[in-house]
């Protein structure tokens, strides 16, 4: 983007002598503009229609199909309803905190944008420390869901706020450990960096670069799930126990940024995996126009995000809610020790093949298409079995 | 060793049951929903597709009640009013009142059954929410009218008939006490490739 | 150094919640995440039924029955028919009998498939839910085509049932008994035997086996804990000594013996038996009628009779006393969610506030039943 911008002030459109600092805020502010408010609040309400309606078709029914064509509207039907809601603050909570909560939960979920690799000029800003950056901005969502939890002066808020944040903070420890194998095998924390060193085929991507590298994405993935409060981990929210966990007490607009958050964090947690793991906005090189290049690298890159938002919404429908102390022990006894072992050998690996070494490309591309293969049988199987009809249609 | 073998049984039946589960959702993706999508995109009229016997909102025929007040007897919870007059010189049964709270209605058919001619029954209509109660009391009788005095032989009048035979098709679905329907013989067993378990 | 003082917090899970099967209160002393106790609260679903009984007299308590535990409208609805015909000496055809059996035995189902969806929905996963409630609409509408309603059914009257079966429904029964049992299955694979589910459910809530007869428990509950007790098979009534069927019984292979995971396990089996004894019911029923001769205004002769039903829920008890008028003196009904709330105060010191959840729902406590 900066490079851009500076092709814009060379082409002299801001006259002879134009005062750099202010033209690049003024940029800032248009540009962040468009990825928030254009791309990342949308995305996160659309992501609610989407999610209602895939689970709508996985439990034999259908999903809000009313309000607009196929019910698309349905979001912004619901963002109104919610704005015109009473705001409600209950009478001895902390007011100044009640608050803050939610901007600063949706801080976290905002501010990574900033560094989303959308293609390979479409980035608002290539920090070389992009990840790290990623990484500990998402985590200032264990500040906003505490203060949500104290604030609300309400036990059950309370229980899940703290829950949430033991969670979150659990898990950013394997979710960390599991970008280092991706770094080790790079040296650069930028995320273009990342995806420049992968290639376009599969079994160049770094999930299949090497087993140890297999089982970190798994792991980065779970474990950024379990930062999502994402089902099987949603107990700081879980609908059964605490009608809402922490956010109980909100009612209306305040409520729904919470909602607005976990859902636009799917984007983040697919956008993190695709770029350390799967090869981010990389396209065969075919044509030499810049333009269409990054039209093409963007329709990959929104490809292989979305397709892993749909698997997290797949996930939520089908697995059960894990336990806190069953959480606990799968983070500290599981997840910990072999996100270790996956570092060591991977740094074992870029020892002795500092180029990485194709042959074991090859081998686990074909190890993860046979497991798609089986997969996919049993999948059948159960079709099968169950005697339905084959409907294949997405609209009803 | 027996630790770090249940330490990996635990990671391999994890996965594999994930697998599993996530096989079954995945196959529900290619069915088709169950859903009725009622009011508006129905095919007929859901009311048009509830079996006969359905208990639905009460309805009286007026022109085939014979005033015998027996379904205001049989109500549990007392949601019929019924005010009718003999007149002791002509033994003729005026109706006066009819009316059926259909609030209290519990659907549960016991008026239905005694009628001796099936005038009170049970319509496949359910959608009777309105915004006040008065206008849930169902009065069926507007001007007094004359109660129905059962021919001896079969009806004669064209007008009666019909709705006579509506009501007696509806009372045989219902059992008399201590006779056999007609026709209860049960169907054939059927072929013997059912597993029979 | 002092000793420092932890807090106890109590909690309230009040009488709107999304996960107590209906209206149950709950005070939970709890130490952080970990439970105290747990102490019941029950009564406000009361709304005097078996007082009603006593001035709508026989025949017009039947849809009240329906009322006590509406989820398995059924076997209420047996129950009162069984008190009245042992007060009136009155015997129900064969036909009619096997009627009873046939829309006990699919509501068992209903109710079974209710539990087991909500329970797993009370656990987090919320498609099973969605997939057991769809099976348990077909149930509705077989039994809508039977007898005209889906949930309050009335279906029985005082000497056998009102309506029979309609021509055609047979098949459809059937047909439908073939299409669940692949479901069944499928079932075990999306939930039963998913790691997260076994986690969540074995070892929690063991009740052994001397406890379940200390506190009374009946159904599911207590095959659960190992103890081999059904009503159809212990004190057989009506003709289920005709047909050939197991009582499941709980193995304690995920767990301890008597643990939530049982109680689950008992339920699904519990299905497959009752798919069994459908299949034999439907191609046993003879001909005949299905309603014995009762008179309008029944008026049994004084004395008392205690009845008891095997419900989806266990061992339902009926106790009618009759004055010889047309009303009955005292009605009254003993149902098994009453006793396993009794047990819940117990089971919960010293588990999680989200095995709170997980043992009412395993218990398969319905508010109506408790309170009446």
């Amino acid at each position: 983007m900066q490079q851009l911008v500076d092709s814009i002030i060379a082409g002299g459109a801001f006259g002879k002598n134009p005062p750099h600092d202010l033209i690049y805020v003024l940029f800032i502010f248009i540009f962040s503009a468009v990825v928030f408010l254009g791309v990342a609040f949308p995305f996160a309400g659309i992501v609610s229609w989407a999610e209602r309606r895939v689970w709508a078709r996985i439990q034999s029914r259908v999903g809000p199909n009313r309000v607009g064509p196929q019910g698309f509207v349905q979001w912004l039907a619901d963002g109104v309803k919610n704005c015109c809601k009473e705001d409600i603050i209950p009478t001895d909570a902390d007011a100044p905190l009640f608050k803050m909560a939610p901007y600063l939960v949706m801080l976290a979920f905002v501010v990574p944008w900033a560094v989303m690799p959308f293609s390979q000029d479409l980035i608002l800003a290539d920090l070389n420390v992009g990840i790290l950056y990623f990484t500990s901005v998402t985590a200032l969502t264990v500040v906003g869901v505490l203060m949500a939890g104290w604030a609300s002066n309400d036990k059950w808020s309370l229980i899940g706020g703290i829950r949430s944040a033991a969670q979150i903070v659990s898990y950013e420890i394997p979710a960390g450990l599991s970008i280092f194998p991706v770094v080790l095998i790079t040296g650069t924390l930028s995320m273009q960096g990342i995806i420049k060193a992968q290639g376009w085929s599969p079994n160049h991507w770094f999930m299949f670069s090497n087993p140890f590298c297999f089982i970190a994405a798994n792991i980065l993935f779970i474990s950024a799930l379990a930062e999502g409060n994402r089902t099987p981990f949603d107990l700081p929210e879980a609908e059964s126990e605490l009608v809402a966990g922490f956010a109980t007490e909100y009612s209306g607009m305040r409520y729904l940024f919470f909602f607005m958050a976990e859902w636009g964090n799917l984007f983040l947690i697919g956008a993190l995996i695709t770029t350390l793991f799967l090869g981010g906005w990389q396209f065969p090189r075919i044509t030499d126009n810049r333009i269409l290049i990054n039209i093409l690298q963007l329709v990959t890159f929104n490809a292989k995000v979305l397709f892993i938002v749909f698997f997290s919404m797949w996930i939520r429908a089908t697995l059960p809610r894990v336990r806190i102390d069953q959480l606990m022990s799968l983070c500290w006894k599981y997840f910990v020790p072999i996100s270790f072992v996956d570092m060591i050998g991977t740094a074992i690996w870029v020892a002795i093949w500092p180029y990485g070494n194709p042959v074991a490309g090859w081998i686990l591309f074909a190890l993860g298409v046979v497991g798609l293969v089986l997969f996919m049988r049993r999948v059948i199987y159960y079709f099968r079995q169950s005697k339905m009809e084959l409907y294949l249609n997405p609209t009803i | 060793m027996g630790a770090a073998s249940e330490y990996f049984n635990n990671i391999k039946e994890a996965v594999l049951s994930i697998f599993e589960g996530m096989a079954v959702t995945g196959s529900h993706f290619m069915r088709k929903p169950y859903t009725v999508q009622y009011p508006d995109r129905t095919e007929t009229r859901v009311q048009d597709t509830l079996p006969f016997r359905y208990r639905g909102i009460l309805e009286v025929d007026l022109e085939i009640c014979t005033g015998c007040l027996a379904c205001e007897r049989a109500c549990p919870i007392d949601c019929i009013v019924i005010t009718a007059e003999k007149d002791q010189k002509t033994k003729v049964m005026t109706l006066l009142q009819f009316d059926i709270d259909i609030i209290k209605c519990m659907y549960c058919g016991l008026c239905s059954e005694p009628c001796p001619t099936g005038s009170i029954h049970h319509t496949t209509e359910f959608e009777g929410a309105d915004y006040s109660t008065e206008s849930m009391i169902r009065r069926f009788v507007k001007d007094p009218v004359l109660a129905y005095k059962p021919s001896k032989g079969p009806e004669t009048n064209p007008q009666i008939l019909p709705i006579l035979n509506r009501g007696l098709n509806y009372l045989s679905e219902y059992q008399v006490s201590g006779e056999p329907k007609p026709g209860s013989k049960p169907e054939p067993a059927p072929p013997a490739t059912t597993p029979e378990t | 150094m002092t000793t420092l003082r932890t807090e106890e917090m109590t909690l309230n899970m009040g009488p709107q919640h999304p996960s107590t099967h209906g209206v149950l209160r709950f005070i939970v002393r709890a130490d952080g995440e970990v439970m105290r106790e747990a102490i019941p609260d029950v009564g406000y679903l009361h709304r005097s039924i078996e007082k009603i009984a006593e001035k709508v007299g026989y025949h017009g308590f039947m849809p009240y029955t329906d009322r006590v535990d509406y989820v398995c409208a059924m076997f209420t609805n047996q129950g009162w028919g069984m008190a009245s015909e042992k007060l009136g000496k009155i015997e129900v055809p064969k036909r009619g009998e096997y009627c009873r059996v046939i829309a006990a035995e699919f509501n068992r189902l209903a109710s079974h498939l209710l539990s087991v969806g909500t329970m797993a929905m009370d656990i987090g996963a919320i498609t099973p839910f969605t997939h057991a409630l769809r099976e348990r609409e077909m149930i509705n509408d077989l039994i809508e085509e039977l007898c005209g309603a889906r949930l309050t059914f009335n279906y029985m009257r005082i000497g056998g049932v009102a309506f029979d079966l309609p021509p055609g429904w047979r098949e459809k029964a059937l047909a439908y008994l073939d299409h669940l049992e692949p479901i069944l299955s499928e079932y075990d694979m999306l939930i039963s035997f998913n790691k997260i589910y076994v986690e969540r459910l074995a070892n929690v809530g063991v009740i052994t086996a001397e406890e379940a007869i200390d506190y009374n428990l009946v159904g599911p509950n207590l095959r659960a804990c190992g103890i081999k007790w059904d009503i159809r098979k212990d004190i057989p009534y009506s003709v289920y000594p005709d047909f050939d069927f197991d009582v499941p019984v709980g193995t304690g292979q995920w767990g301890k013996l008597g643990d939530s995971m049982d109680r689950y396990m008992v339920r699904i089996h519990e299905m497959v038996q009752s798919v069994k004894i459908l299949r034999q019911a439907l191609k046993q029923i003879p001909a005949g009628p299905v309603l014995a001769k009762v008179p309008r205004n029944f008026k049994p002769p004084a004395g008392e009779c205690q009845i008891r039903v095997e419900s989806a829920r266990g061992d339902m008890g009926w106790y009618a006393v009759s004055d010889g008028s047309g009303y009955p003196w005292r009605v009254h009904v003993r149902t098994g969610s009453f006793a396993a709330m009794g047990i819940v105060q117990k089971l919960s010191r010293g588990l999680m506030i989200a095995d709170l959840v997980t043992i009412i729902a395993s218990l398969d406590v319905i508010a109506p039943e408790i309170d009446r």
